[in-house]
Parts: structure tokens; C-alpha cells; sequence
């Protein structure tokens, strides 16, 4: 699993807005780097690291939300959290099987068949899970994720660079200062940040 | 378990200032589990509090370095091998039920295949039918797993209630506050190592 890549310029004094860009960037940078190479069963560290990747991505989404349009970013959270469920459909058998394989290997010959029945229904897991994560994979290209994430760069800098229009914004809106985004769909952008 | 919304974040302000409150919000959350994960059924109550731990976590991972004193470095360390290991028991609590399930249905399926064995009109089933049946095998196997996980969950769970007393020895949350109010020097050339935690002017 890659560590957490440190944000360059960051410091305790640099304007909320800014920081917003800065990590998003580095965050989304780490995330799409993961992609290459998930779909391999025999590789299960790539999926870790992509989910990883997409747990760092959201939870600074979630931090940074008053930074963002809020409907953009809402919608961008959202995808992120389809596509961590995607990797975790995949990565729990890949860490089941991983732990079940290490348990049947120092166990008596007489343990074996009832574990390897288990495996098997595991294994039917993990082959459904990699068509879910490749579905996602997909949608990623298709609802341009990138372009997205990097547009809210983008708006997060031009809100550092106009503090009295976003401080104007703020007023409008006094309600939206959280981290999280209020009402969330029935699939849940606020949930669990994994 | 839904985050809590953080009031008064403010666009305008430095991060150092939003960070705070957030993080202040997630230990609070952190803790609303407190005492409820010293009993052992509340499985639900451990599960939330490693998404809390996670929560906060990840908000330290980005902030606890530029924003406030030292022990939040320390504080996230601390933070990721609390969820580590409330993973851990979570994998076994996610678990269980299923190879209990999968043990039933092969009992179950045993029982039939067995009933079929026998005569329509028997007056009572022949212990003889019973060997060889379906599954016979695989019995063995599920009850091991499912002895190995019990056993394996109340050793986490144990370790979980022994590294929540360390935390609270080691002044975990007051620590954790502190370092929140305060902020590090600028690292400048004129002092290369004076990049520590002062306290945050009033």
C-alpha cells in the first residue's frame, strides 16, 4: 500500500480554499495512479492500494466540502464512494481467501475439504466482485471522475483567489459549513468514509 | 454511523482554524462510544467506532503535520492501529455468521439427503444410513474455522480493551486537544529546527 504522498505548501496558515486544491490534487493523483493492473485476482495489493487511494480522496472531499460548488462535489463524493464499494467488493474475498489459504495451510488434511467448500463460495465472491469493480473501473472513464475532481480543483483555487466573493458566498449560504453534505441520497455520501 | 456536520467551517480561514474544529468534532465522536465497546455483545458499537477512528484518522493523516503540535502525529499513529485492530475484530464478527450459515446449510442438506435414504415406511431411521452422507467431510473443517474465529475475536477484543486503557493512560484525548490549539513554527532557514509545537495565540 502506498503511503499518503505529503501535500507540497501545505502549512497551519494557508487559506482553507487553497489547501482544498492542493490535497484534492495530490489525492486524485494517488488514486488514478492505482488503477492499472486491479483487475488482477493474482495482484490483490493493487486493489488495497486503490481502495486505500479512494478512502484518502474521499475522506479529504469530505474535509474540504464548504471548498466546492456544492452539488459538483456532492456528486463527486458520491462516485468516489461507488467505486470504493466496487474495490471492497473485491477486496474482502481477496482478504478472506488470503486468510483462509494461511488458516488451511497449518491445519490437519481432515480440516481441508469443509475449508476449501468455504473457499469455493469465496472464490464465486471474488470473480463477482472483480466484474463489479470493472463495471466501475469503466464508469470512471465514462463519467469523466477526472475531469470532475479537477474541476473542483479548479474551483476550490479561484475561491482562494477571491476570498471576498467566497466570503460573500458564505453568507448566502450559512448552512454549509460542514464537512459532510447534508441530506445525502440514499446511498449515502456521508457514510462510512471507506 | 453518519458523520456529524461541523459548524462554523469558514472558506476564507486558515486550514489550521477548520481542522480544529473538525477534529474536535471526531474525537467527540470517537468517544460517544465510550463505555459501550467495554462490553463484549456491543458489536454494533465497535463497528461505529472504527468508522469514527477512521473518520478521524484520516482528517490527522492530512492535517496533524502542518496544522498542530507533535502528538498529533503520535495521535494518528495511535488512531490507525486502534481501527487496525477494530478491523480485525470486524472481520471476525462479518465472519462467523457466515461460516455458521454454511455449516447449517450443509447440515441441513445432510439431514435431508439422509431422510431420503430411508425407507417410506421405516419405523425409525437406521443409524447405518448415516455414514457417508453428502457433506460428511466438510463438517469438520466449518467447525474448526468457526472455533478458530471465536477464539481469534475474543483475543482482539481483549487486545482492543487492553490498547483503549493504554490510550487512556497515555492522556489520548487531552494530549490530542492540546496539540489541537497549538501551531507550528514556519521552518525557515534561520531556524532549522525549531519546527515544533508552540502554543496557539488566544
Amino acid at each position: 500500500m502506498a503511503k499518503a504522498q505529503p501535500i507540497p505548501g501545505l502549512r497551519a496558515d494557508t487559506p482553507y480554499a487553497r489547501a482544498a486544491a492542493a490535497t484534492v490534487r495530490v489525492r486524485a493523483d494517488e488514486l488514478f495512479a492505482q488503477a492499472e493492473g486491479v483487475l488482477d485476482t493474482e495482484r490483490i495489493e493493487r486493489v488495497h492500494g486503490m481502495r486505500v487511494a479512494t478512502r484518502r480522496l474521499r475522506a479529504v472531499l469530505e474535509i474540504y466540502a464548504p471548498c466546492f460548488p456544492k452539488d459538483e462535489g456532492r456528486a463527486v463524493l458520491r462516485d468516489v464512494k461507488r467505486l470504493a464499494d466496487a474495490l471492497g467488493a473485491r477486496r474482502d474475498p481477496d482478504v478472506q481467501l488470503e486468510g483462509l489459504e494461511r488458516f488451511s495451510a497449518s491445519l490437519t488434511p481432515e480440516d481441508g475439504p469443509g475449508l476449501q467448500a468455504f473457499m469455493d463460495e469465496i472464490r464465486a465472491e471474488q470473480r463477482a466482485g472483480n466484474e463489479t469493480l470493472s463495471a466501475a473501473l469503466a464508469a470512471l472513464d465514462r463519467d469523466g471522475l477526472r475531469r470532475r475532481v479537477d474541476a473542483l480543483v479548479a474551483s476550490a483555487e479561484e475561491r482562494a483567489g477571491a476570498p471576498g466573493a467566497a466570503a460573500a458566498e458564505a453568507e448566502d449560504e450559512p448552512d454549509h459549513g460542514a464537512s459532510y453534505p447534508e441530506a445525502p441520497p440514499a446511498d449515502d455520501v456521508a457514510g462510512e468514509p471507506a | 454511523m453518519k458523520a456529524g456536520r461541523v459548524p462554523g467551517l469558514d472558506v476564507t480561514a486558515p486550514l489550521a482554524d477548520n481542522a480544529e474544529r473538525i477534529v474536535r468534532l471526531r474525537i467527540e465522536e470517537l468517544y460517544a462510544f465510550h463505555p459501550a465497546v467495554l462490553d463484549v455483545a456491543e458489536v454494533e458499537a465497535l463497528h461505529d467506532m472504527r468508522i469514527a477512528a477512521k473518520r478521524l484518522r484520516y482528517v490527522l493523516e492530512v492535517t496533524a503535520e502542518p496544522c498542530f503540535g507533535p502528538y498529533a502525529r503520535t495521535a494518528a499513529k495511535r488512531t490507525r492501529d486502534l481501527q487496525d485492530l477494530i478491523g480485525d475484530i470486524h472481520d471476525c464478527d462479518v465472519a462467523l455468521p457466515r461460516v455458521r450459515a454454511a455449516a447449517e446449510a450443509r447440515r441441513a442438506a445432510d439431514a435431508e439427503a439422509l431422510l431420503d435414504r430411508a425407507d417410506a415406511d421405516a419405523r425409525d431411521l437406521d443409524p447405518g444410513l448415516a455414514a457417508g452422507l453428502p457433506h460428511a467431510e466438510e463438517h469438520r473443517g466449518l467447525a474448526t474455522l468457526e472455533a478458530y474465529l471465536v477464539a481469534r475475536r475474543g483475543l482482539l477484543y481483549g487486545r482492543f480493551l487492553a490498547l483503549w486503557e493504554q490510550l487512556g493512560r497515555e492522556g489520548f484525548r487531552a494530549r490530542l486537544e492540546f496539540a489541537l490549539a497549538e501551531r507550528p513554527q514556519a521552518f525557515t532557514p534561520d531556524s532549522p529546527d525549531s519546527n515544533v509545537g508552540v502554543p496557539h495565540a488566544p
